[in-house]
């Protein structure tokens, strides 16, 4: 990681549909610190609304959400803890 | 000469495998912490209902006699080496392992929790806190409950929904509904966090005017002010709280360190159930880090596979869940899904009701692999659609 790049966490839902990446991104929320970047990968097509209310309850910021075919990518920056 | 095989645990999975692998090729030594097996269930029925029921069997009553079953606990697992070590100073050398160590209740992570769980008790830790729960709700006498699971690991997913409905159903029998609150908390954006089996709780929850706090994890516990504080920024008030603790792998040290995740939990491939690296060690249950619901029917299947693939059958697990759930009133709903299948949005019914009911009759039945054949039968009766054609 280049000196000044944010810590960067990479949380592979790939697979998971119960109770589904919205878990393992809380997890990862709770390790976190303001400023971090995480970035969640998932196939279950509900990642999509379900981050985009948890981003809107908590406050962070999604810098990107992809749909890449074999996995939805999702990056946040963690503004707010 | 039979192959060697430890299988750290004394849980489900566990005993499963054990009793279910040809003991003429395999020397099957387990090693377990406790003689005292657990039906994990009956916790709900206790806490909830006052269930008089002892929930605990002798552990060496539920083996095959060709098992040998070490009690002492497994603190150091040497991969490169193959050798397990225990509590007492034991080295097992095998030529296949099996982690089947589960997870425990982590009070400690969350501020206030440990004095909470002490004073009021919880229904996901032990019989005694079990009973500890029953009698708070017993001296209930209105006021705010509050219930929620405090970190998005949570053993048996439905029970945090089932432990707020038999509340409420308890406080109606004892006419004390009209003076209480009940609040249910989760970290997720809905009160089920499978969308089809939410649809149909989350009408049940407001039929029986239960309040919903969604994206709510829990950060602290005020026990002077019966406060919960969230990570998200919100509170609630507590008369009587009811926790799901956190949830941790087992503690036991590892060579390489690298095979436990960050929560303890072993690094596993989804499909083989080896663990990552390793050709001739696996890991099943709870303690298993597969992107599947923490459930008894998890560990069953993982034990079926694993003991099939050591004897050189082609297995593989499917992530199938098949979780039961008590919606109160005498009726139920199974969570029913797999990696490559969608859960199924089941109608809630007593015939569903009865079958979990059933369950915890046969469970001891269940870990001696008498009941195989039937088991085999429903889970291809009910087995949820694949979303990919050609899925396994």
């Amino acid at each position: 990681m280049a000196p000044g790049t944010p810590p960067h966490t990479l949380v592979d839902s790939r697979g998971s549909t119960c109770p589904g990446p919205i878990t393992d991104l809380a997890l990862a929320y709770r390790r976190s610190k303001v400023g971090d970047v995480i970035e969640l990968w998932a196939t279950d097509p509900g990642v999509k609304p379900d981050v985009e209310a948890w981003a809107a309850k908590t406050g962070n910021r999604i810098v990107s959400l992809e749909d890449q075919g074999d996995k939805i990518v999702v990056v946040l920056d963690i503004v707010r803890r | 000469m039979a192959a060697r095989v430890v299988i750290a645990g004394g849980g489900s999975g566990a005993t499963i495998l054990a009793n279910a692998l040809d003991h003429r090729r395999f020397e099957v030594t387990m090693v377990s912490a406790s003689l005292e097996h657990l039906f994990q269930p009956a916790l709900l029925y206790i806490a909830f209902k006052g269930a008089p029921v002892n929930p605990v069997r002798d552990q060496r009553k539920l083996l095959a006699k060709k098992v040998a079953l070490l009690h002492d606990r497994v603190t150091r697992v040497d991969l490169p080496r193959q050798r397990v070590e225990t509590a007492s100073g034991e080295n097992l050398d095998y030529d296949y392992l099996v982690l089947a160590t589960g997870m425990g209740t982590d009070p400690a992570q969350i501020p206030g929790l440990a004095e909470i769980s002490a004073r009021f008790g919880d229904y996901h830790s032990t019989v005694a806190q079990a009973r500890k729960l029953w009698q708070s709700l017993q001296a209930f006498g209105g006021g705010t409950i509050v219930l929620g699971q405090s970190s998005p690991i949570c053993k048996c997913p439905p029970s945090p929904i089932e432990g707020i409905l038999l509340a409420d159903e308890l406080l109606r029998a004892r006419h004390l509904r009209q003076r209480s609150r009940l609040v249910f908390f989760t970290p997720y954006p809905r009160p089920y966090p499978a969308a089809p089996i939410n649809e149909l709780v989350e009408p049940i929850l407001a039929d029986r005017g239960i309040e919903v706090m969604r994206f709510f994890d829990v950060d602290r516990i005020d026990a002077a002010s019966s406060t919960i504080h969230s990570i998200e920024g919100d509170e609630v008030h507590f008369d009587l709280p009811i926790i799901v603790p956190p949830f941790v792998g087992a503690d036991i040290a590892y060579e390489p360190p690298d095979v436990v995740d960050p929560d303890r939990f072993v690094i596993t491939d989804q499909r083989t159930l080896r663990v990552k690296g390793m050709d001739n060690v696996f890991a099943i249950g709870d303690g298993a880090n597969l992107p599947t619901s923490k459930a008894g029917v998890g560990a069953h299947l993982e034990a079926g596979v694993v003991a099939r693939t050591l004897q050189g059958r082609p297995a593989s697990f499917n992530g199938r869940t098949n979780c039961p759930f008590d919606l109160a009133g005498g009726r139920g709903t199974f969570v029913i899904g797999s990696y490559d299948a969608p859960v199924v949005k089941l109608r809630p019914s007593r015939l569903h009701h009865a079958m979990k009911m059933l369950f915890g009759r046969i469970y001891w039945l269940s870990l001696r692999g008498w009941l195989e054949p039937a088991f085999r039968l429903y889970f291809g009766i009910t087995a949820p659609p694949s979303r990919r054609a050609g899925a396994p």
